[in-house]
Order: C-alpha cells, then sequence, then structure tokens
C-alpha cells in the first residue's frame, strides 16, 4: 500500500466519520468505533512518515501535488468544507494524540448550514488550539478593502516631520527640568491573587447584569418605540437566561417591574411596556420554555421557585397546569408543583380547574397542590374528587380531605367507606381519624358494631381500630377490651382477627388497664391473636419505661 | 515518542510550577529546612522522567513566556502566581536559561538553589551566578536574551496587515450597519483571532501599531486600537485565548454607539455645548441598543452591549451615562475603560485637538487608579505598558534623543528606542537602540533622563513606525 492510498482511503473514511459523529451520540458504540479507526488509520501514517501535509483547493485535496480527493459537489464536498473558510494547508504531526483527532473530527461534523453559529473551521479549530494539526488559512477572505492599509499608511506619512520641529525638541530638552520618572508599582501576590478570583468567579452568563442596565436604559428612552424595544430585549435575554437555566433573572425581572411601578420611575408609557413584560413572563410561551428547561434537568432550590411562584399573576396558573402533564421527569414536576403550590394561594378556583383535567395524573397532582396550600376553600372542589374513576385519584383526595377537611366532609368520607375497592375504603377510615371530631368517631363505631364488619378482611378490620384508638376515652377501651374477650362459636377465625385488630388497638392506647387482659391471652394457641398481643404488651411496657 | 511529546507538554506548566515552589520556599527557609527539601524532591519527581527522555531539560525565558525544550509553556491561571513569581526572579538575575542535565541530584538543586538566593546580592547577579556554579556538572545557565533581533521585518508586515485588516473590516461594519445590512460576526471573530495570536507572539509590535495617532478615522482606528491594549491586558492577566477573542471582539464594538452621533457634532472643531455633550453622552446607550439589535440576544452580544453601555462609566460610577442604581461594573469593562481612555487621552480627536504624551497620559491614569480605574488592572496597564509607552519622544544621557520603539517587558524602564536625533544634533535615519545593553563593567551603555511631547513638536510617529 503505498502512502498516496493511504491517505485516499483515510480522506474517505474522514468524510463517513463526518456523518457518523453527527448521527451518532457520544455513548454510542459506533462513535467510539469511528474516532479509534480514523486515527489508528492516521498514527499508521504518520508513524511511517512523521507528518501529513495535504494542500486544500476548491475541488481538491493534494498529497506532494498528487490528488487524493477530488469532488465538483457543492454539498459534502471535504475539499470545499475547508476551503470556503479560508483554510488552504492542513498538517498532522507525529505524536497527535487521541483527544487532538476527536476534537477535529468533532469539527468537521458540526453541520454549518443547519447550525446556527458565530464560528466558522478556523475559529472552531483556532479555540481548540491543536499542538499537532496545524492549518494556513489565507486571510484573504477577510478584507474588506485590499487598498485600505495602503490609503491608511499613505494618509498617515503624509503630514511628513518638519526637521525644523525635531530639532526644536531636541534643543529644548536640555533646557527642559527632568520630570520625576512615573514609579511602575510591582504587581504583589496578592493583586494576582485577586485577579485570579475576579477571572474565576466572573460568571459566563451576564443576562442579569443586562438586564439591570436595560432598566437602567429605559430612563434614557425617548418615547414608546424605545420603551419598547428595550422591554424587548428584556424579554429575549430572558428567554437565552432561562435556556441557559437561570431562573433568577426572571426573579430578579419581576421584582424589577414591582419596583418601578411602585416607584412610579419610567413614567406612564415605560409602564406599559413594562405590563407586557410581565404579561410575557406570566404567558404560556415563557412557562413552556421553563418546562422544557426543567425537563431536560436543570434544577433549580425550592427557595428560588417559591420566591418566582409569589412574583407571578395567578393567571399564569392554566399554562402551568398544562405543562404539569406534558413533564417528563418527576423532579421537573415537582418543581411545577412548587411553583402551582405557591401561585396558588392566590387563586384556589383557577388551581382546582385542575381537577377537570383527563390525565388522572395531573388531577393527582392538583390534589397534592391544594394540599399543600391548605385552604379549606378548596374542600368543596375535592370533595367532588373523591368520585373521580382512577382509584389513585380517589385516594389521594380522600387523604386530603383528611388532612384539611372539617366536621363538614364527613358524609363524603362516610360515603367512600362503602366504596367497591379496599384501598378506598382504609383511606376513607384514615381520614375520618384525622379529621378527629366525635362524628367521626361515631361513625367509625357504628361501623365496627356493625353485623358486617366481622366479614371485612384483616386488614381493614386492623384500619378501623387503630383508628377509633386516637380516641382514647374510656367507652373505646371498654369497647376494645370487649372485643378482644370476646368468643364466639361460628365463624371464629373472622372474630380472632377483630380479636387481634383490638389489641393491636389497645397496644397504641397504651393503658395499664388494658395490660393484665393483654397478659391474660398473651399465650393464645392463634399465631395472629398472640403476634398482636406480645407486640401490644412490649409497646405498653416500653412506654412505661419511657415515662 | 509520542508519549513524550504529549507529556512534555502537559508536565511543563507542572514543572515551571514546582520550581516556583522551590526557589519561594528556599527563600523564606534554611536550604535544610524540611520543606526545602521537600519541594526539591517534588521537583525532581517531576524532572526525572522527562531528563531520562530527553537527555536534559532546558527552561527558557523569551519575551514574558517560559518555554521547556523549545517548547511553549502554557500559563495556566492556577499556577499564575508561581509563573509570575519565578519570572521577576529570573529577570532580576538576568537568567534567561537553565538547562538541567539527566544526572540531576538534590545536592545539585540545593546548591543551585543557594546561588540563586545569594546573586541577589551582587550587582551582576548573572555573572555571580555564572561562576558559582562552574563547579556544578549538571546545571548550566545562560543569560536573559533580547526578546527579538532587529530587523523582524516579516513580523513587522504581518502586524501592520492584521492591524489594518482590523481597521478596515470595523469601517466596514459601521458602514453595513448605516446601510441596515447585516455584520458577519464569523469575519469579526477571525479578526480578533489574528490580532490575539499577535498579541500572544508580537505583542510590542501590535501595541506598537496603537501608538500611531496620525490616521483620518479615528473611531475606526481607536476601536481597534482598544481592541488591541484590551486583548494585551487580558493576556498579562492570563486570560484564555477563548476569553482574550470575546474581550477584542467586545472592544471592537465598543464605541459602536457614536454612529449616532449626527456629524456635525462629530466633527465639530471646536469645544461642544452642553447640549452637544449631552447628544455625545447617549453613545453609550445607543451602543447598547445596536449592539443588541445586531444579531439578538447571545453571549457575545450581551456582553457587549454591556460594555458598551459600561465603558464611560468609569470605576467609581463618577462617569457617564448617570445610572440609578450602581452595580459593580463588568471585568470587560475596567479592562476596556483603561484601554479606552489611555488611546483617547494620547490621540488627537476632533474636539480634543492636542493629545497628551503617553508617559503624560500614564501618569494621569496612575492618579486616576482607584478612583475612575480599577486600581489593580491599571497596575497590569503600567507593567504593560512600561515607564515609557511606545511613541514616547526621549532624550538620552548620551545626548542622543528618540522615540520609544517598543517596550521591554522585563524592564519597564529600559524600552528600545529609535534614535531620531544623534549625540551631534543631527536627525538620522532612525535606527533601534535597546537600553538593555551594557557595558563589559555591566554599566547600562544608555538611559533616558528626560521625556519631552512628540505632540508639541508636531513629530509624526507614522514616519518611524510604520
Amino acid at each position: 500500500m503505498t502512502l498516496s492510498q493511504d491517505v485516499k482511503d483515510t480522506i474517505q473514511e474522514l468524510i463517513k466519520a463526518k456523518k457518523n459523529l453527527r448521527i451518532y451520540p457520544e455513548n454510542n458504540p459506533v462513535y467510539a468505533r469511528t474516532i479509534n479507526n480514523i486515527y489508528s488509520r492516521m498514527t499508521t501514517i504518520l508513524d511511517s512518515s512523521g507528518s501529513l501535509s495535504l494542500k486544500i483547493k476548491q475541488h481538491d485535496i493534494f498529497l506532494e501535488g498528487e490528488a487524493v480527493y477530488h469532488s465538483d459537489e457543492k454539498e459534502e464536498n471535504l475539499a470545499l468544507f475547508f476551503f470556503k473558510d479560508g483554510i488552504r494547508e492542513l498538517t498532522f504531526k507525529r505524536g497527535l494524540p487521541k483527544n487532538e483527532m476527536e476534537d477535529f473530527l468533532r469539527i468537521l461534523s458540526v453541520d454549518f448550514e443547519r447550525e446556527v453559529l458565530d464560528d466558522d473551521i478556523v475559529t472552531l479549530m483556532w479555540e481548540k488550539d491543536f499542538q499537532f494539526i496545524h492549518y494556513i488559512v489565507d486571510d484573504s477572505i477577510l478584507l474588506e478593502d485590499e487598498t485600505y492599509e495602503e490609503r491608511a499608511v499613505e494618509k498617515a506619512k503624509k503630514a511628513s516631520n518638519n526637521n525644523e520641529g525635531i530639532l526644536n525638541a531636541y534643543e529644548d530638552a536640555f533646557g527642559l527640568e527632568k520630570e520625576s520618572v512615573l514609579n511602575v508599582v510591582p504587581i504583589t501576590d496578592e493583586d494576582l491573587g485577586t485577579i485570579i478570583l475576579e477571572i474565576e468567579n466572573d460568571p459566563p452568563d451576564k443576562s442579569i447584569t443586562m438586564i439591570h442596565l436595560l432598566f437602567e436604559m429605559l430612563s434614557y428612552a425617548e418615547g414608546m418605540g424605545e420603551y419598547k424595544e428595550l422591554t424587548g430585549f428584556i424579554s429575549s435575554t430572558l428567554e437565552f437566561a432561562i435556556n441557559l437555566g437561570n431562573l433568577e433573572a426572571a426573579v430578579y425581572t419581576l421584582k424589577k417591574i414591582e419596583h418601578s411601578a411602585a416607584e412610579d420611575i419610567y413614567g406612564k408609557d415605560a409602564d406599559v411596556c413594562l405590563k407586557e413584560l410581565k404579561n410575557f413572563i406570566n404567558s404560556a410561551k415563557f412557562v413552556k420554555l421553563l418546562g422544557e428547561i426543567l425537563d431536560e434537568g436543570v434544577e433549580f432550590n425550592e427557595e428560588l421557585l417559591h420566591e418566582f411562584a409569589s412574583l407571578l399573576d395567578k393567571r399564569a396558573i392554566p399554562s402551568f397546569i398544562h405543562i404539569l402533564g406534558e413533564l417528563r421527569n418527576a423532579p421537573a414536576r415537582k418543581a411545577i408543583i412548587i411553583i402551582l403550590s405557591e401561585l396558588g394561594k392566590k387563586d384556589i378556583p383557577s388551581i382546582a380547574k385542575g381537577l377537570h383535567d383527563r390525565r388522572w395524573y395531573v388531577v393527582r397532582n392538583i390534589i397534592c397542590i391544594l394540599r399543600q396550600i391548605g385552604d379549606t376553600s378548596a374542600v368543596e372542589y375535592l370533595s367532588r374528587a373523591v368520585r373521580h374513576p382512577d382509584r389513585r385519584v380517589k385516594k389521594e383526595a380522600i387523604r386530603t380531605l383528611g388532612v384539611m377537611g372539617t366536621g363538614s366532609v364527613l358524609p363524603v368520607l362516610k360515603d367512600c367507606l362503602s366504596d367497591t375497592d379496599e384501598l378506598v375504603r382504609l383511606a376513607a377510615v384514615r381520614a375520618i381519624g384525622l379529621i378527629g371530631t366525635p362524628v367521626s368517631k361515631k361513625i367509625i363505631l357504628d361501623r365496627i358494631t356493625d353485623k358486617s364488619f366481622r366479614d371485612k378482611n384483616y386488614n381493614e378490620k386492623k384500619e378501623f381500630y387503630e383508628v377509633l384508638a386516637k380516641w382514647k376515652d374510656s367507652d373505646v377501651i371498654s369497647l376494645l377490651i370487649r372485643s378482644l374477650k370476646r368468643k364466639t362459636l361460628f365463624k371464629r377465625a373472622k372474630n380472632t382477627e377483630i380479636r387481634a385488630a383490638a389489641a393491636h388497638g389497645l397496644g397504641i392506647i397504651g393503658t395499664e388497664e388494658s395490660l393484665d387482659i393483654l397478659m391474660k391471652l398473651r399465650n393464645s394457641k392463634n399465631k395472629l391473636l398472640r403476634e398482636n398481643i406480645q407486640t401490644a404488651i412490649k409497646r405498653i411496657t416500653d412506654e412505661k419505661k419511657r415515662s | 515518542m509520542k508519549k513524550r511529546e504529549v507529556d512534555l507538554r502537559t508536565a511543563g506548566k507542572n514543572i515551571i510550577n514546582q520550581l516556583g515552589v522551590v526557589l519561594r520556599t528556599g527563600h523564606l527557609h534554611d536550604i535544610d529546612n524540611v520543606a526545602v527539601i521537600d519541594a526539591i524532591v517534588k521537583f525532581l519527581n517531576l524532572l526525572t522522567p522527562l531528563t531520562e527522555a530527553e537527555g536534559s531539560l532546558r527552561i527558557d525565558i523569551i519575551g514574558e513566556f517560559f518555554y521547556i525544550n523549545d517548547s511553549r509553556v502554557r500559563y495556566p491561571l492556577e499556577y499564575m502566581l508561581n509563573f509570575d513569581y519565578l519570572l521577576r526572579e529570573f529577570q532580576k538575575r538576568e537568567l534567561g536559561t537553565v538547562i538541567f542535565e539527566s544526572q540531576l541530584r538534590i545536592d545539585d538543586l540545593k546548591a543551585f538553589l543557594k546561588v540563586f538566593i545569594n546573586a541577589t546580592y551582587s550587582s551582576t547577579p548573572y555573572e555571580a551566578m555564572e561562576t558559582s556554579l562552574e563547579s556544578i556538572q549538571n546545571i548550566r545557565i545562560d543569560k536573559l536574551k533580547k526578546i527579538k533581533e532587529d530587523g523582524d521585518i516579516d513580523q513587522r508586515r504581518i502586524v501592520k496587515k492584521t492591524y489594518f485588516n482590523a481597521v478596515s473590516f470595523t469601517e466596514g461594519v459601521m458602514n453595513k450597519l448605516k446601510a441596515g445590512e447585516k455584520v458577519n460576526m464569523k469575519v469579526a471573530k477571525r479578526v480578533v483571532e489574528s490580532m490575539v495570536d499577535l498579541i500572544l507572539s508580537e505583542e510590542q509590535l501590535l501595541i506598537g501599531m496603537t501608538a500611531i495617532k496620525d490616521y483620518d478615522e479615528y473611531t475606526y482606528h481607536h476601536s481597534v486600537n482598544v481592541s488591541v491594549l484590551s486583548i494585551a491586558i487580558g493576556q498579562k492577566i492570563g486570560l484564555s485565548r477563548k476569553a482574550l477573542t470575546e474581550l477584542g471582539l467586545v472592544a471592537l464594538f465598543h464605541d459602536i454607539g457614536k454612529m449616532e452621533i449626527p456629524k456635525e457634532i462629530l466633527n465639530k472643531p471646536t469645544a461642544f455645548t452642553e447640549e452637544e455633550w449631552r447628544v455625545i453622552k447617549r453613545h453609550p446607550y445607543w451602543g447598547a441598543r445596536t449592539i443588541l439589535k445586531l444579531k439578538g440576544i447571545d453571549r457575545t452580544s450581551i456582553r457587549s452591549a454591556v460594555v458598551a453601555f459600561e465603558h464611560h462609566l468609569n470605576y467609581d460610577y463618577s462617569g457617564y451615562p448617570k445610572v440609578r442604581y450602581p452595580i459593580r461594573l463588568d471585568f470587560y469593562s475596567r479592562v476596556l475603560t483603561i484601554a479606552d481612555q489611555y488611546d483617547a487621552m494620547t490621540s488627537s480627536r476632533v474636539y480634543a485637538r492636542v493629545p497628551l504624551a503617553p508617559d503624560r497620559a500614564l501618569s494621569i491614569m496612575m492618579e486616576r487608579a482607584g478612583t475612575q480605574l480599577d486600581p489593580i488592572l491599571s497596575k497590569f496597564f503600567v507593567n504593560m505598558v512600561g515607564v515609557y509607552p511606545v511613541g514616547s519622544l526621549v532624550l538620552l544621557d548620551t545626548r542622543e534623543m528618540g522615540l520609544v520603539y517598543e517596550c521591554n517587558p522585563l524592564f519597564a524602564d529600559r524600552p528600545r528606542v529609535m534614535i531620531i536625533v544623534d549625540s551631534a544634533g543631527k536627525k538620522t535615519a532612525g535606527f533601534i537602540t535597546d537600553l538593555t545593553e551594557k557595558d563589559p563593567a555591566g554599566e547600562y551603555l544608555k538611559s533616558i533622563v528626560k521625556t519631552l511631547d512628540p505632540n508639541k513638536y508636531r513629530i509624526n510617529l507614522a514616519e518611524y513606525l510604520l
């Protein structure tokens, strides 16, 4: 194989690599294979020849005068790809490290037609500062005016020196007082340290500074047109900032808008534009942007999200509810829930509209939000949500009613005790217990004393007794003791479950009067009953020791 | 072979840094102190693989940069303190090269350290070191070289071409904007990149180009001059190449708002009225707006707009436009303000016909350090342009008169001077003399005794420097 053939093959591989690196992500094996293949070919060539210099023409690439590549195409023409930006020669040197080769290939794979870039190939290569890939560039493509230098120099030299002036200066020089020389203060380590810190702490994202200055610029604006333009710049800067994951910029802007309105800084025309700016931040477009960035994995701290939400208008609520159903990842949804929990305080009915969303998970999130807000006016909406067809929504609504509700929701919860789904019933028992009014107690007692109670499965029985144990009064204790002692001839297994659940309840209440009876029964032959009794005894005695 | 080349590049900065640590520690403690020995051992550990592979390791200072076996060592920000320290200590001793052989031992380095420290007490430090090191086999030294030999015509041509390209591009940008056309940012970047390259290799030549003030189009040249000077400051403080490009680009567009100033005001030969000043002072506002309109919002346009708005605000906010709620000036704005003020003060503008002599402008700027100008960045600037900036008219103790042609970054008060009047008082064609030259007794051959204002005598720098 001759060198020129090797180079021809390698160039063909470069063209393939150009496509592969566009298509496959870094973690794809094809990507790695492509890099390794080119690198291996290139190092083989460089090891044998020391370096590889390629001359670039519009349609050809030459190696020592021989064409090793030719294409008349406009698209996908490797020679033209380099040539159009002024590269006229490319040299690869022995010792080329793999990472440098990879960087080079990545530049090669940039789709300059599609990607909006301020950089061309030369800039991208220049920024990489390659040590083993050198290139010669024809900078004449940069020339605005080829004759500029000549004309400028000629004009500058026109005012030629007059001998007289120079000699006068010379003559005067001896008569002049000797001036004190400027003292060059040496740069200290402290100076260097300060500068290093400055550079390290200089944030790459200057959005907030820009927004701050754009507000300052409003003071200099003349007329509606300029106000609109400046607030438009603020909007665009905000979009840019959000894309970088900078939510502080939005918070900063909203605060500035509030402050400007309160202090009446810029006058009526500017206020109109600032209102529009505020509308933009509350708009579906902006919310969608925020959602997209959240879904990409950007995270904001909770405090910032609360602050942001507190500055928003209630009209942003529907947009946030909408994206709540669109987001794919959980942390993103969590962030929106935090925002809506804050924002919803301003308008419960708007949040509650989310309960009608066709997506069950959105409804469930809305219920969570209403619970976090904790406004009792939401109870009315939540009472309807318990009739949602999806069990998960029902459970969340029941739980929330338990946390937030008052006695007024008990009829709704009582109905839920008859639901066909056991998990829903369990949630309802707990919720009733959470409300904790005498009526709640009565509902629980009525159910426990009802004949049908015996037929419920053990978990449900246990839940009822556990909830009942909240009320540590004597009638509850005596009911539990009675239940524990009760023996039956029929359905003994079901009765034993009641006894076990009652023992569990007594353990929760933890009174000494129940300890005697528990001790007597602690060796019961029935495993379920025995375990519950022993657990209850341990609980009571441990509690005793602690107190 | 391949591995070694890569290693040399990555290990270079660690070696230079560690040598800095050795010398610093040696200055603080006795040579047999455990901290000194530790530092030496670390240095030796870094050095040995390379001296074994290469046979020897050579450290050179060329200009302001370290080279290891002819490869320039990057100036990493995290090592900047030690790099700078080492550079200063080498300069003090006129030490330009140290060669470590592969047989290097701890005792050699201890002896070198001792000699290095003691050399500061000698009036001829390099010679003192050279004599003391004769008995050490594994370390050799060489004297600090002049930055460049005379007659580097090609480089000067490239520098001129790059400079005028940038000016021509700037003019093109302004014209395009006036015509409502789009500006090609790719080209703008390329223009600045070539300036960055030259600042990194031919800093003094490019800075020299900014000293010539006899051009017609002040605004365009001023924009490029500010860009060059900003990049040079940026390079001094250790900004990356990418950051230097960004800074240069931002600087290039800083005065774009001047396009909005009516020509009759801009070219008015007499003093401005209050109303005219009000218009002039709006250019930072116009500049920021123009930039944001130019290409929409992205990282570069934001930074450019921020700097365009802030470049006359001053470090202490005493400038314009007045703002309601001051926040700390952007770092680039603080760099650029220095470059902008210096170039403006030393230029002949329509409304300020008499420019200041470079050294006078520098004195004024030093007075402003801490008020109008960032104090630390001002220090960097003065250290960069030297006591006698390019274009200063100076009288030497040899009764010769000349123009400062190039500063010497290592000796701020000893630039290279183009002699324009000889000791007999006759005008000469202009030859270059280096004020760091010494006679065999170690005395400087020539020194500056006085400075004059070249503007007062209408001396055309273009005649000499272009």
